[in-house]
């Protein structure tokens, strides 16, 4: 659960602004380099995978209150380029329905486009010295890790907010240290995060590997260590 | 799971005064509501002007009902991040709350009357070509997955694969049922695209959505202004 639902008026407005700033910068960069690819083939994919995305995080683990993202697997399957584009219209989407801020699109775009980047990545770096599912299942837990520790991040650096809205109610915020407790919500993200991490880890490494079965020609450019899909699918 | 089929019906089948209301119209509207809920400082402020949001859904003979519950699913989230707030009173969990739900009730008055088409084909104005694509088949691959989701279901039921008492097998049935969708999910997403491009789609609409006002902009542009102004005096 690497992305924000926090409403819209909560967090610093040059916080969620440098987010749209950054979303734009990185958007260009990907489509810069998406320029020459074949439409026919991008398009259904990255239409496919969103679609995806959105009904599993329409699925929300009720007592941990939880969903899974499948960003990871949307890097895999997509590439750097064109998981960073279907993390913007994953919460495009999910912004038209209410779950989660308008202005917090940009910052929420930045970290599920990360996962799906360090997705695909950490999936190409580990090669060949694990097998599929573990492949995926690792990338995927690394992945988490570091997204969720940039939640965090982002979380700690918008403690400026809060304070000034709380101070027209005439509360104490304790000096420097501003009324969210970081360690609290570093404490319920990490804590909640580890469940989810392996929970999203077994789903990822599960459906990378049904796909390498079924499939393999969509895993084919990040199976390519040995050459084919098929070696990919004989590693699992 | 939300009901985006649901919600599409209502875009498509409605009359009021908001559904013919132009889109750049109902866009300038959320953008003024969300603008109420970043400059706002005071929760009666919001709650006001969630209840005049409340009433012009009524009058615009939306899905008021529906709308509100789907508004309040935001507030969940809200209440997750009000809980590592500290020291602070019921006012403030109160604004975080009314900050969630008050542009997530603009936003659904939004889409319960603006047919999808419409609306991206307005948004295909100003963004790239591919994110623009890639939201219209998203959309579109959306509702053709809930219907699969909803028959691998039953197949799933049918072969004993969601039996109660079984967690591990329904467990294990969860991820191959995501890949198996994955895998039609593109395979009817190809299709969808192919058939597209035989109808002379090439990456835009084919009927742009003009970016101009109609005469019944008047309900949109003034529940919004109204809104704002609402949050801006009441300090």
């Amino acid at each position: 659960m690497t992305h924000m639902h926090i409403p819209d008026g909560v967090l610093p407005v040059w916080l969620w602004a440098l987010g749209f700033v950054v979303m734009a910068l990185v958007m260009g960069l990907s489509l810069y380099r998406l320029r020459g690819a074949d439409r026919r083939k991008q398009v259904p994919l990255l239409g496919a995978l969103s679609a995806v995305m959105l009904v599993a995080m329409s699925l929300e683990i009720v007592p941990l209150a939880y969903h899974i993202n499948l960003t990871v697997v949307a890097g895999i399957l997509l590439g750097p380029a064109l998981g960073f584009v279907a993390a913007f219209i994953v919460n495009f989407m999910l912004a038209l329905i209410g779950h989660g801020g308008i202005t917090v699109i940009g910052l929420n775009t930045w970290l599920l486009g990360a996962e799906a980047v360090l997705g695909h990545t950490l999936f190409s770096l580990l090669g060949k010295r694990l097998p599929l599912f573990w492949r995926a299942a690792t990338a995927t837990v690394l992945t988490l890790m570091i997204t969720t520790g940039l939640l965090i991040g982002i979380v700690a650096v918008s403690n400026a907010n809060p304070v000034a809205f709380l101070e027209h109610h005439g509360h104490e915020t304790g000096g420097q240290e501003g009324p969210i407790s970081v360690e609290r919500f570093a404490f319920m993200a990490l804590g909640l995060g580890a469940v989810g991490w392996i929970i999203e880890a077994a789903i990822t490494g599960a459906v990378v590997r049904f796909i390498a079965q079924v499939k393999p020609d969509l895993l084919r450019h990040v199976l390519h260590a040995g050459g084919s899909a098929k070696k990919g699918q004989e590693a699992s | 799971m939300i009901d985006v089929a649901r919600i599409d019906y209502w875009a498509a089948s409605g009359s009021g005064a908001f559904h013919r209301a132009s889109v750049l119209a109902k866009l300038i509207f959320v953008v003024l509501v969300v603008a109420a809920a970043v400059l706002s400082r005071n929760a009666q402020a919001l709650a006001a002007g969630y209840g005049i949001l409340l009433v012009v859904a009524a009058f615009a003979r939306l899905p008021l009902l529906r709308i509100a519950m789907l508004s309040l699913y935001a507030a969940i989230f809200a209440m997750l991040y009000g809980i590592s707030l500290r020291g602070v009173g019921l006012p403030v969990y109160g604004l975080v709350i009314f900050k969630a739900v008050t542009p997530a009730l603009a936003v659904l008055m939004l889409i319960v009357s603006t047919p999808y088409p419409r609306l991206f084909s307005l948004c295909s104005a100003v963004l790239p070509e591919l994110p623009a694509a890639g939201l219209f088949m998203t959309y579109r691959t959306f509702f053709i997955l809930l219907d699969m989701m909803n028959n691998f279901i039953v197949a799933l039921r049918f072969r004993a694969g969601l039996v109660r008492g079984h967690i591990v097998k329904a467990v294990a049935n969860i991820p191959r049922g995501i890949a198996m969708l994955l895998v039609a999910a593109v395979e009817r997403s190809s299709r969808l695209y192919a058939v597209m491009a035989v109808r002379g789609y090439s990456g835009s609409m084919a009927e742009k959505e003009p970016a101009r006002f109609a005469r019944q902009d008047w309900l949109p542009l003034g529940a919004g202004a109204v809104v704002l102004i609402l949050v801006i005096a009441w300090k």
